[in-house]
């Protein structure tokens, strides 16, 4: 017990850089005056590791104390390792009336129900969501804290963010989440990224949204460049047209930094200058990736520009829509790839 | 909206074809927004016309440790001007003046490596049978290894760099109009730092008095690879045709257009039968069939996402034969596709001499 907390802690000062570090055990609140005037003042990392180690013996701190030091760490700073979204369906008629206090104990107790030695934390953070942390074992061993899976869910929403979850775990963690908010089922909702304030506002649509209007107005944040006057009287009326319908598919101002996009393309292939191929029966499979820093910030450029005609093919405009970055395209219609029983990795 | 000196969509001009019995070529856009200098010597230009990969080019002629020294590596590629009085009856002398070289900028303070207690063995070896006529000059292998002062003398070493100078069908009118005393390897392959890469370059330009140029692969060569690559399927399977392009936007988006190999050869098939062409023809592929293979992969995006690929550049193309990306980097997997590969970039690295 004794060594796993030490690992732990060991492992946690590694990971976190010193500044942060010093931010995070403020926040924690656990240490003294002393201990944190001392920690505040410790140049490097290997003292510090030093230190933290001399005052977790003093204060008697268990795993449970450094887990709760790790939650707070990835609260602050989420954006890390990869975030999965999951879509809670059907929801049963008290669905809505499911608060903190019975989602907490429902999920705890149909946990360990069907989890042996499991331990579970949770807390709720001021933006109304519930962050759990779940360290895994089984019947012969403890908890393993060291590959905790640590889960986002908003109540009164069907989303859930999941990260670090392996596939054996999978249905235990589901089943839970299903029971505790009173839904029938659960699935993957094809959204996926490591920056998890993107997705999340992403699906909530949490950026500057922008409605198709009669008149085309001028959005403010265009730059004009300067070029001949001629050219520009030519082109601004459909440059403006272009923005307008960029902006209305992907929204204005900053937008959420989604980093890629997946298609998964099995049409025919057409193409009226070559015949034999487009009389083929088999489908032209292909796989085709989106990838920058900010996706959506991109795509809307492509549009604004005319790298992309505009008005924006719908295979396009689904990713804020539809709130996903992973499709399969067929000849029916293209959709969100929650039907395929495969998913992507 | 982007910098005028940032790649502008591909267009290739295009001289019409007159028969297969002259050697007819032409100039892309993209090379002539790079180096354009006109040439007082020759009229060098890029070949319409490509040879399709035969089965088995080298495996038979060059040795088999060496071929496989070439393919286990990715290589930053560049152009190297003919060089003077290099002999090859002297290459252990150049082996040992090289590892004398390197120890003396070591002393002078140029940090090679971290660790000083290394010390450098150098080799240099004359790859029989990576040439493609008699003319062209036998390619050359340097190998640098690296040996802790510590150890033992029957402790392997540990290969730290390796390098390669080959010339594989090159023009043979520029290599006839050389001087006697100067020696054609146009083509540098390096593999390790960049600070070995540098003194080894260093040296060269030192003892031949030959200028060294960071060759790039355009998109005309880029566009090939898919070709020559995809045509290779029904011989040994490529797993995927990978290709990624950069679109000039901000922030910088990259399309990575992954397509099913059966698929891409089917798509391949139909280019080359289309109009049906005579059997003799069969290995000889002309530039119209990769731009018309191209234009269908691109019409077929166009088609779904509306977005015009052709507004930005191709930078990368990857198969299981090799990947080949636009800053100059090849990896060639398959001993196949080699002597076609190495044609090509023996082409763009005459294309690019400075005289």
């Amino acid at each position: 017990m004794e060594d796993q907390m030490r690992s732990l802690l060991r492992r946690l000062v590694r990971r976190i850089p010193s500044q942060v570090l010093k931010v995070t055990l403020k926040k924690w609140g656990r240490l003294t005056a002393a201990q944190q005037q001392n920690i505040d003042s410790t140049p490097t990392k290997w003292a510090l590791t030093d230190q933290l180690l001399a005052i977790s013996e003093e204060n008697g701190w268990t795993v449970r104390h450094v887990a709760e030091l790790e939650m707070i760490y990835v609260i602050d700073k989420p954006n890390q390792g990869m975030w999965h979204t999951l879509r809670l369906v059907d929801p049963n008629s008290d669905a809505q009336t499911v608060d903190l206090i019975q989602f907490k104990e429902q999920f705890k107790s149909h946990l360990s129900e069907i989890s042996r030695h499991v331990s579970v934390k949770m807390k709720k953070n001021a933006d109304e969501a519930v962050w759990i942390r779940i360290a895994w074992g089984d019947s012969f061993s403890r908890p393993n804290n060291m590959k905790p899976t640590y889960v986002v869910h908003y109540l009164q929403t069907p989303y859930v963010f999941v990260t670090r979850l392996t596939s054996k775990k999978k249905p235990l963690l589901y089943q839970s989440l299903v029971r505790a908010t009173r839904h029938r089922a659960i699935k993957d909702a094809n959204l996926s990224g490591q920056n998890l304030s993107a997705i999340r506002d992403l699906l909530m649509q949490h950026y500057q949204q922008v409605f198709p209007g009669r008149y085309p107005s001028p959005l403010g944040e265009r730059t004009q460049i300067t070029s001949n006057p001629h050219v520009d009287q030519e082109q601004a009326e459909e440059g403006v047209k272009r923005l307008q319908m960029a902006c209305e598919a992907f929204g204005a101002g900053k937008l959420p930094q989604l980093q890629s996009v997946v298609y998964k393309m099995e049409t025919k292939f057409k193409d009226p200058k070559n015949q034999r191929m487009t009389q083929r029966e088999e489908p032209f499979r292909c796989v085709v990736t989106f990838k920058s820093s900010n996706i959506l910030e991109s795509l809307r450029h492509c549009a604004a520009s005319g790298i992309a005609s505009t008005p924006l093919t719908p295979l396009l405009s689904s990713i804020p829509r539809k709130g996903s970055n992973y499709f399969v395209v067929t000849d029916n219609i293209p959709r969100a790839a929650s039907q395929v029983s495969q998913q992507p990795n | 909206m982007w910098n005028s000196v940032e790649r502008t969509p591909n267009s290739v001009i295009q001289s019409s074809s007159k028969g297969r019995s002259y050697q007819q070529s032409y100039q892309t856009l993209m090379a002539a927004s790079h180096l354009c200098l006109t040439r007082a010597r020759t009229s060098l230009r890029l070949n319409i016309k490509r040879r399709a990969p035969k089965l088995d080019d080298f495996i038979d002629k060059v040795n088999p440790h060496h071929l496989e020294s070439l393919m286990k590596r990715e290589w930053q590629l560049s152009y190297v001007t003919p060089l003077y009085r290099f002999r090859y009856t002297q290459l252990k002398s150049y082996a040992r003046q090289l590892s004398a070289f390197m120890a003396a900028e070591k002393q002078q303070g140029l940090a090679v490596e971290v660790g000083g207690t290394l010390c450098f063995s150098v080799s240099f070896s004359v790859v029989h049978g990576l040439v493609g006529t008699d003319i062209d000059a036998e390619a050359i292998l340097i190998e640098i290894y690296s040996k802790s002062l510590f150890t033992s003398q029957d402790e392997c070493q540990k290969t730290v760099w390796t390098g390669w100078l080959a010339c594989v069908n090159g023009n043979p009118d520029y290599i006839n109009s050389l001087p006697k005393e100067f020696v054609c390897l146009p083509l540098f392959g390096s593999s390790g730092t960049e600070a070995l890469t540098a003194l080894v370059k260093l040296w060269f330009q030192k003892n031949f008095d030959c200028c060294f140029g960071l060759l790039e692969i355009s998109n005309t060569s880029l566009q090939w690879l898919v070709a020559l690559w995809t045509n290779c399927h029904t011989d040994s399977n490529v797993k995927q045709l990978k290709m990624i392009w950069t679109l000039p936007v901000e922030p910088l988006l990259h399309v990575t257009y992954a397509v099913n190999p059966t698929d891409a050869w089917e798509l391949w098939r139909t280019i080359r039968r289309d109009p049906p062409q005579a059997v003799e023809e069969d290995d000889i592929i002309h530039i119209d069939e990769v731009i018309r293979l191209m234009k269908g992969l691109l019409c077929q995006f166009y088609r779904h996402f509306k977005v015009d690929l052709s507004a930005g550049s191709l930078s990368h193309v990857s198969t299981a034969l090799g990947t080949a990306k636009c800053s100059g980097k090849i990896k060639i997997s398959n001993s196949k596709c080699m002597s076609t590969t190495l044609t090509m970039l023996t082409e763009c690295a005459l294309f690019k001499m400075p005289i």
